[in-house]
């Protein structure tokens, strides 16, 4: 084989590595969005900005602290799984931290932050962001505030979850969307 | 010979043939030996430029766009969209490998291109699913999809951006408290582009571009891989990285011309006076050495400190090796910044035996005003006005520095400023007859 044609095929195989990342990013999301289970999780939005990939709402999720006995044993940054049910509520919580990914349960990547003795304070890794428009997204966070203070009404999203893969589906104010709920309270 | 010193030389074989210097078969054969003398090519020189320039302002545009987020679309539209800047991209880059494969510019600005749409499209598959976090994960996939660019299309610019990739994701692991060393692995992978430059001509612009930003990369990188399990280590890495870098540009790049074309000459330079300047100080020298190491580091996980013995040892041992040969080739400069690694382990070794910061903070006074004096007095004698300076500037920053230490009254330090000032000033004006009776006597 001569020298372009090797050329060539490099950057065929090279062609089809590019495109296969964001395939496989694709097809590993939307087979969570078809078969995982839902979980709905509280949350508070804030809006920062970031350049790579547009406005976002930051998603602040609950619960953020886990009954964990022996919590000193996790220590600060550390990785770990949350062993996923549902309460009585109706929303989702940790029934369990794990340091391995376990086998047949739905559990969620988090990062143990502090212990305080009874409890673990954990940060949710990967559910952070709620993507939006530019202008939509600062709206969202200003228009939330402003309702939950007359109102103190709930915000939560509802995340698929697929082994431990979470796919946010969608973010709820007061039961609905967050788009149609921006349209009823446009000023 | 680089391609403008064989400009020069056949531009001079005219003038030497008619007065009988030379014989018409001398200069016949010196015409063989050195071949011919490319013209430089400014037009061309622009059109990769502004090719270039044109293809990061379009990528960065449609990364703008992307970033809007349509919203209203409905996911199976955006996911189709996520890959159409890619698909573009490398619609152009194919193009140009079939077509334009001897166009530098298009080459350059068909990679640069499709590097950029690489992260486009992955941040737009991420904004579509709400996919956060992992940022060191999403650098690394980016830069690593874009490294087979750089072979394929033969261009400088999608190296440039995956040196600036990996560099960010060793900092971001470093910050994340990750083991950040497989940055050296990385970057070797540039490696073999950049010795092909090197063998065909290793004064042309793209190796040049790119020991640059490998410079300034290294630089970064050495500092956040290292572990930090040996306190102070940075001080005997950094002094032998930056002889290091001196003593390569001295010997393998010495026919370069132009400050900008000798990356590794004077990055190493400015670096070897900055750290020595720094070294004069009190905290450099504070809590090192083998009384301080931090145990827990080890303890936690004893792989991690394998980065910080070869890093320490190999980057110094291999400065000293040139030193050697700096010395079989009598060259003063490189023994001048090449002793740098060995004064500064001398330093490190005073400092951990006394506990104390005078010795080896004391090592550097004197070898910086050595060295700055050096560079003055044979800046003057071989009438280079930038070494003079730079001679001048080191003596001067030196004082300064010691003075401001001392609890000096006003007068006496203005009375400083004043001397340094008229030196500067007469050895410039000094600099500047001379030259001009020089150019008179010519």
């Amino acid at each position: 084989m001569n020298k372009r044609n090797l050329i060539l095929l490099g950057f065929v195989m090279t062609v089809l590595a590019q495109l296969a990342v964001p395939a496989w990013m694709i097809f590993e999301r939307e087979r969570t969005l078809r078969e995982g289970e839902v979980f709905k999780f509280k949350t508070q939005p804030v809006d920062p900005a970031d350049a790579f990939r547009g406005r976002y709402v930051w998603l602040r999720l609950e619960p953020d602290t886990v009954p964990v006995p022996g919590a000193s044993a996790w220590s600060y940054r550390q990785k770990a799984f949350a062993v996923l049910g549902s309460g009585t509520n109706g929303y989702a919580m940790v029934k369990r931290l794990e340091r391995t990914k376990p086998v047949g349960e739905p559990a969620l990547k988090v990062r143990v932050n502090w212990s305080d003795g009874k409890n673990t304070h954990i940060s949710w890794e990967g559910l952070d962001r709620y993507y939006m428009m530019e202008d939509k997204a600062p709206a969202a966070e200003t228009a939330y505030r402003e309702h939950n203070r007359a109102t103190n009404q709930n915000c939560y999203i509802t995340v698929r979850v697929r082994g431990s893969m979470g796919v946010i589906e969608n973010l709820y104010i007061e039961n609905q969307p967050i788009q149609t709920w921006l349209r009823e309270h446009k000023k | 010979m680089n391609n403008k010193a064989i400009q020069w030389l056949y531009g001079e074989l005219p003038g030497l043939v008619s007065r009988g210097v030379l014989t018409p078969d001398a200069d016949s054969r010196l015409r063989a030996h050195y071949g011919p003398a490319e013209a430089e090519r400014p037009a061309r020189l622009a059109i990769i430029v502004f090719g270039v320039l044109g293809a990061l302002l379009i990528g960065a545009g449609i990364i703008l766009v992307l970033a809007h987020n349509w919203e209203d679309l409905s996911r199976p539209v955006r996911v189709v969209l996520s890959f159409l800047p890619l698909a573009l991209a490398q619609g152009l880059a194919a193009w140009t490998l079939v077509k334009r494969t001897e166009s530098l510019a298009w080459r350059e600005g068909a990679g640069a291109l499709l590097f950029l749409m690489i992260g486009a499209s992955i941040s737009l598959v991420a904004q579509t699913y709400n996919i956060s976090g992992d940022l060191p994960g999403f650098l690394l996939t980016w830069s690593l999809l874009g490294l087979p660019v750089v072979y394929l299309l033969g261009a400088v610019m999608p190296a440039l951006l995956y040196v600036w990739g990996i560099t960010e994701w060793a900092c971001h692991i470093r910050f994340e408290d990750g083991f950040s060393a497989g940055y050296w692995l990385l970057a070797a992978l540039l490696l073999p582009r950049l010795a092909a430059w090197l063998r065909t001509d290793r004064y042309q612009v793209r190796p040049t571009l790119l020991m640059w930003a490998g410079c300034i990369s290294v630089t970064i990188a050495a500092g956040v891989t290292i572990e930090r399990v040996l306190p102070g280590l940075w001080i005997i890495l950094y002094a032998g990285l930056f002889a290091l870098m001196f003593l390569a540009g001295e010997f393998w790049f010495s026919e370069a011309e132009g400050f900008w074309s000798r990356p590794l000459r004077h990055f190493g330079a400015a670096g070897v006076l900055v750290l020595s300047f720094l070294f004069t100080f009190e905290w450099p020298w504070h809590a090192i050495g083998w009384n301080y190491w931090h145990w827990q580091r080890i303890h936690d996980s004893v792989w991690r400190s394998i980065p910080d013995a070869v890093l320490g040892s190999v980057i110094p041992l291999a400065a000293i090796a040139l030193l050697v040969t700096t010395l079989r080739r009598k060259s003063p400069l490189g023994l001048i910044f090449g002793l740098v690694p060995i004064i500064a382990t001398l330093g490190y070794c005073l400092s951990s035996l006394t506990g104390t910061y005078a010795p080896a903070a004391g090592l550097f006074d004197i070898y910086l005003f050595a060295a700055g004096l050096w560079l003055l007095v044979t800046g003057i004698q071989v009438n280079q006005q930038g070494q003079m300076n730079v001679g001048l500037l080191t003596i001067s920053a030196l004082i300064l520095a010691r003075f401001f230490d001392s609890d000096l009254n006003f007068l006496l330090r203005g009375l400083i400023f004043i001397g340094l000032g008229i030196a500067f000033l007469t050895a410039n004006l000094m600099m500047l007859r001379r030259k001009g009776v020089n150019h008179e006597q010519a």
